[in-house]
């Protein structure tokens, strides 16, 4: 049977990120306006009441301000009294007068505070929550908790099992969209709940011993194209992000149902579980409007996107849980290696473009269909990478897990004039003629074997002048493995001229955002045990070669501590390394081989911790 | 000539939204025109209107509702 789980989760802020800036806009900087206070009060118990008149319980987050306002805190347990809504612990909203007077900082993000701050304000926050309400709540969270943080607040506070420790794809695309002013360097993460490792939020735990403790849920639950091909902040299940993104006409927004129903769609990936997630932040409900959605359509769009919950809880399509039910739900449903699969399609431009999302603890992986199947976005979690953030830590904001593959950052197959992009595809020549399958559109297709993810593409065709050929892709992912296995099937070769060959490649670097890092230090292997040819990287466009079975091409990083090992099933094949040059600052891998009709040109690309 | 303000509702600049950017306006209420601290775009509320709808056009699945999301 398919379960889909939605948490609600409302926070009241009292003195909102957005509507201070937006109603306070023509008066000095005042926090503490009482006109702010009350509206912030009002747009609470708004959302509760939308809530609970469509039958869902809520979470509560409370902030470091409400925590000062008995009102809100006795609202707060009668809602849990009366609806069994959970009562949790925010750690956005950080911002009120007595914060500010406080700690004497305007900063707000948690993650981005140094550690000595981080653990003071923890402990002051849970402090007033356990003077509110008698105990330690169960939950918190943030846009982003970093490692650390988790493990501090595990420690001292371990009746928390469940935070808010991501949001899918929030980075430089967000930075941008807000006019390079917002610093919410997320990229790289999961989409959906996880169990974070010990060393780093984004990597899902391996094991007990690398277990953080708690169920991470991501901040909204986001479209996995619209967020990662443009502006991640008009799409997700957030019905004003949606008008932001200016998706409606005549008060209608199919697509925020569309959005909801591709994600309940998942179950089909995912052992029959999906999940939803809906926060909407006070300052999203602004009387005054956000820009130029008026109140009236801003309140409208969190009734209807409420009331659509409410009518598939009432269709027995939904089960609403708290954040910490959803944490006991998630590790009786999940175990720790097992992956996390989304086959996306866009349902909002009109392409038929679909998207393969992977993910468990070695790697994240997305497949572009509409590319041949090639993968566009790798990161390497098998590293587990330690990336301390905040003020101390020579990385004030920067939580983003590092791709090796990233196909807007980096280019992809197109680049402009010179050099190549970052994509793991495949080249297929004859006769001279060269065509990569980056541009053969195709779909996708799920199933399950045993311990065996397959992902199956259409065939497509590659027509050279005097020869057709139609091949087959099949990505592999073992479930405990680190390897991704890659057969082209050649399904007919027909016509004459001379033969065809492939070269299965990857072209990769690193980074975690749009500008080149510097590739010193990477170095480039071939070898078969006997023989070894090795390439330092200096940016001088070099290449080696090595012919014959059991070869291995690598490229070591060490500025993310990642092996990338490419391996051939083929005997005939021979391996290739390459380096890049400045304007080009890449690395390739790749076999080449003759294919045969019939046959299966099979790869391996492995994922490892370099030390 | 007095400092702009913000408009009737909080419009952006639609030649902005285009390239993913999301930039307030400010209102010049001599000139009677909306305009972009970033860009050059200036133009009245109906021509703010009018290219906000123009923004949609790669939205072509807007008003669709989906029924069905199967890969097979």
């Amino acid at each position: 049977m398919s379960e889909f789980i939605v948490n609600i989760i409302h926070r009241p802020e009292l003195a909102p990120e957005y509507a201070e800036k937006l109603s306070g806009q023509g008066k000095v900087d005042d926090i503490g306006r009482k006109s702010l206070l009350d509206e912030s009060l009002e747009i609470f118990r708004f959302q509760q009441d939308e809530a609970h008149k469509n039958g869902l319980k809520t979470t509560i987050q409370m902030t470091y301000a409400s925590l000062f306002s008995q009102e809100i805190i006795d609202m707060a347990k009668e809602y849990h009294e009366k609806y069994g809504d959970e009562i949790a612990l925010s750690l956005l909203g950080l911002p009120c007068t007595q914060f500010r007077e406080k700690y004497k900082t305007k900063d707000f993000c948690i993650w981005m505070f140094s550690m000595e701050d981080k653990k003071a304000i923890v402990d002051d926050v849970f402090g007033k929550f356990r003077e509110a309400f008698g105990c330690d709540p169960e939950s918190t969270g943030s846009y982003y908790m970093d490692a650390e943080l988790i493990n501090y607040i595990k420690e001292k506070y371990p009746s928390v099992k469940s935070a808010v420790a991501t949001c899918w794809e929030e980075g430089p695309k967000a930075y941008h969209t807000c006019n390079n002013s917002w610093y919410t360097f997320l990229d790289g993460g999961p989409w959906a709940p996880w169990i974070p490792s010990k060393v780093n939020t984004h990597v899902p735990a391996e094991s007990e011993e690398d277990d953080s403790g708690i169920v991470a849920i991501p901040h909204l639950s986001r479209d996995l194209m619209a967020c990662y091909d443009g502006n991640g902040s008009n799409f997700g299940t957030h019905p004003q992000n949606v008008l932001r993104g200016m998706i409606y006409e005549d008060g209608e927004y199919p697509y925020l149902y569309n959005l909801i129903d591709q994600y309940r769609s998942l179950e089909k990936y995912n052992n029959g579980y999906s999940y939803n997630m809906m926060f909407v932040g006070p300052g999203w409900l602004n009387k005054l409007g956000r820009w130029e959605a008026p109140y009236e359509l801003l309140k409208k769009s969190y009734e209807d996107g409420m009331a659509y919950y409410g009518k598939l809880k009432q269709e027995g399509k939904l089960l609403d849980m708290t954040m910490a039910e959803f944490a006991d739900y998630y590790r009786q449903k999940k175990h720790y290696t097992e992956p996390e699969v989304a086959l996306w399609r866009d349902i909002l431009y009109g392409s038929d473009k679909q998207y393969v999302w992977y993910l468990d603890p070695d790697m994240r992986v997305g497949i572009n269909a509409d590319l041949g199947g090639a993968i566009f976005d790798l990161r390497p979690y098998a590293a587990k990478l330690s990336i301390p953030v905040g003020i101390g830590t020579g990385n004030p904001a920067n939580a983003s897990y590092p791709f090796l593959i990233q196909d807007k950052y980096r280019a992809g197959y197109f680049t402009h004039y010179a050099g190549e992009g970052t994509i793991r595809s495949a080249k297929l020549t004859c006769d001279g003629q060269e065509v990569d399958l980056c541009l053969t559109r195709s779909h996708a297709h799920y199933a399950k074997e045993g311990k065996d993810t397959i992902i199956t593409l259409d065939p497509v065709e590659v027509v050279f002048a005097e020869k057709k050929i139609r091949l087959q892709t099949v990505y592999t992912f073992t479930e405990g493995s680190s390897a991704i296995r890659t057969d082209r099937r050649v399904l007919s070769l027909t016509g004459e001229g001379g033969p065809v060959e492939i070269q299965d490649y990857i072209t990769a670097c690193y980074g975690t955002n749009e500008y080149s890092e510097d590739m010193t230090g990477i170095v480039l292997t071939l070898s078969d045990g006997k023989r070894q040819k090795k390439i330092d990287y200096e940016y001088r466009c070099r290449e080696e070669e090595l012919e014959g079975g059991k070869v291995e091409a690598a490229a070591r990083i060490p500025q993310v501590n990642t092996k990338l090992g490419f391996t051939c099933g083929a005997e005939n094949a021979t391996g290739h390394i390459r380096e890049g040059y400045a304007f080009s600052p890449m690395f390739t891998l790749s076999f080449t081989g003759t294919l045969q009709e019939k046959e299966v040109f099979t790869t391996w690309l492995n994922l490892q911790k370099a030390d | 000539m007095a400092q702009s303000t913000k408009g009737r509702l909080n419009y952006r600049c639609p030649s902005c939204f285009m390239r993913d950017l999301d930039l307030d306006m400010f209102y010049d209420e001599e000139k009677k025109e909306y305009y972009c601290l970033r860009c050059q775009y200036v133009g009245s509320e109906e021509d703010v209107l009018q290219k906000n709808q123009m923004a949609r056009f790669r939205y072509k699945d807007m008003l669709k509702r989906f029924d069905r999301f199967d890969f097979d």
